[in-house]
């Protein structure tokens, strides 16, 4: 964005930048480029937090807590951070929505024979959207703007697709879950791409999620997702729906 | 079309089109060289100017110019475009000997220097190339040094903010420190805010006579995309290390509410006479102070909002169940 700073902002700018690195990583003064210096702590985890006082405090602007601990940020220097943002940031609205589509399933089907099956997968997506949210906060990524969006249209998926049935649920599942596998399956290629080492954990997470989502599309599959009335119509709108929201919620 | 002349490379210097043989006239290959070579090299006019400067202002330097232009074409990639980040603190040129690459320093580095050399200048002569000339002269170069940049003086006022964000940046990061260790105690949210505005807004002091002159050339549509994405680090900058973690659009709501109190801060400072800016704070406290009424108020409408629309929810749903 900064397309037209002179050299000398951008210097600065990237001075700055280095200054925010978690204690004792000792960058140097100008950060090396982002492809080939290994991070310093490639084993610091995102989300080990240290809390110096008593829990966090309530803020008046409700949303998340402003907590008194500090967490240990990851490492600026040396990550793609163009890359690493989008990861994170369609990562985490992914997560949402698929929260907010199983929110809208349970909606509907809670008291069916198919309850307790979403519950869980509504309970494992739960965890997901939590550990985005750490790595949200370590990667300092801005959320996308489009949330209040997804918040609504994921439950309405969700409850509209329940409507049609429990087949129709299941059918939605399979649909959102193959999308997103494929998604994660791309970010664990363009990941190892960078850097392997660099990213270890954040790649550990992506596949242990994109292993997740697997067994939930396998979940929908083996609940006769299939046998749904127009199965490959409904299948194929909810995925480019699905690509759509990647493609907005990675830029915007 | 790319002919090759023989002995002609896409790098060579323009003097050396004057040597080539052949049919047409010297002067049509000469256009055609130096444009083929403005094409490739966009910062060329401004390299060679760099070069010129380090010759004039360093006798004792021996390389020639042509070498030196020569040593700039042969390793191309290594930080030539001025858009491209600086490698580290001593760029890869393949310098001429040991003793030559210690001394090289990018452009980036020796534009830097010069604006920031040229900041004490700003109060006598504001934001133009007269004080980036006067800071080239106090460093040992020559006048034309300006000419490296644009007219107007927006990369001096870039730099200068720029500047300003890395030392709020130190700062905040030594307070956090201080608090993590436990030497002080942690500040409440408006607290925290106000100090961070006003100290930051404190830099602006020594300037503040020409700086109206800035914020307009702030505006320029050419420097918009630059100055912007310097607000919103600092304010970005600003909420983390005040705590804030959110994740939803709250992050949105709170940067805005910032950016609207630190702009309108700044305004009435540069209207400000009052003795030591008191007027500036006191109106800075009762915006940080305005803002968390507002947030308080919003989140008890949010919650009410949220509790209708699960109601709704409900309702819908139980009649549909009701009607199958």
């Amino acid at each position: 964005m900064a397309a037209a700073a002179g050299p000398a902002v951008r210097c600065s700018l990237w001075q700055r930048r280095s200054l925010r690195c978690g204690p004792g990583t000792g960058s140097a003064p100008l950060p090396a480029r982002p492809s080939g210096r290994p991070a310093p702590r490639a084993g610091a985890c995102p989300s080990r937090h240290r809390c110096l006082s008593a829990g966090p405090r309530p803020v008046p602007g409700g949303g998340a807590p402003l907590r008194l601990c500090s967490t240990q940020a990851v490492p600026q220097a040396g990550i793609n951070k163009p890359v690493i943002d989008r990861i994170i940031r369609v990562d985490h609205a992914g997560e949402f929505g698929a929260n907010r589509i199983y929110a809208g399933q349970m909606a509907v089907l809670g008291r069916s024979s198919v309850g307790p099956v979403i519950q869980q997968m509504w309970n494992q997506e739960k965890d997901h959207l939590k550990k985005f949210n750490e790595l949200m906060v370590a990667y300092r990524v801005r959320p996308t703007v489009l949330l209040p969006f997804w918040n609504v249209a994921g439950f309405v998926l969700g409850a509209g697709s329940a409507l049609l049935g429990k087949k129709g649920a299941m059918a939605c599942t399979v649909a959102v879950e193959e999308s997103i596998s494929e998604h994660y399956n791309n970010q664990i290629r363009t990941l190892i791409e960078e850097d392997p080492e660099k990213y270890k954990e954040l790649l550990q997470v992506i596949k242990q999620f994109r292993d997740e989502e697997q067994e939930h599309h396998d979940i929908g599959l083996e609940h006769d997702a299939e046998a749904t009335p127009a199965y490959s119509v409904l299948k194929t709108a909810i995925q480019l729906g699905c690509k759509a929201a990647i493609f907005l919620s990675e830029r915007i | 079309m790319a002919t090759r002349w023989p002995g002609a490379t896409p790098y060579s210097p323009i003097p050396a089109a004057k040597n080539l043989p052949g049919g047409g006239t010297g002067q049509e290959r000469e256009r055609k060289v130096v444009s083929k070579g403005n094409q490739q090299y966009p910062p060329l006019r401004a390299l060679q100017a760099s070069a010129v400067l380090r010759r004039a202002s360093d006798e004792h330097k021996k390389e020639p110019l042509a070498s030196s232009s020569q040593q700039h074409f042969d390793s191309p990639p290594a930080g030539h475009q001025p858009e491209q980040k600086p490698q580290g603190p001593h760029p890869s040129y393949t310098g001429q000997g040991g003793q030559e690459s210690e001394d090289y320093e990018s452009e980036e580095q020796l534009q830097h220097r010069i604006l920031t050399a040229a900041l004490e200048f700003v109060p006598e002569h504001g934001w133009t190339a007269e004080a980036i000339a006067e800071g080239a002269k106090t460093l040992g170069l020559s006048v034309a040094a300006a000419g490296m940049f644009r007219s107007d003086g927006s990369e001096l006022i870039l730099h200068f903010v720029s500047e300003c964000n890395s030392k709020l940046s130190e700062l905040l990061q030594k307070e956090q420190k201080l608090v993590q260790l436990g030497e002080a105690e942690k500040k409440p949210i408006d607290e925290f805010l106000r100090d961070a505005v006003e100290a930051r807004l404190r830099m602006l002091i020594p300037y503040i006579e020409k700086w109206p002159q800035a914020l307009s050339i702030l505006l320029l549509p050419r420097n918009i995309p630059s100055s912007l994405n310097l607000l919103t680090s600092m304010i970005d900058d600003i909420w983390h290390y005040a705590g804030d973690q959110s994740t939803d659009f709250n992050w949105y709501t709170r940067r805005a509410v910032l950016t609207g109190i630190y702009n309108t801060t700044e305004l009435v400072m540069m209207q400000d006479s009052s003795p030591g800016f008191e007027d500036t704070w006191r109106f800075l406290g009762n915006r940080v102070a305005d803002a968390m009424a507002m947030s308080s108020t919003a989140s008890q409408v949010q919650s009410t909002g949220e509790a209708v629309v699960q109601g709704l929810m409900g309702a819908a749903v139980t009649a549909l169940c009701w009607k199958s």
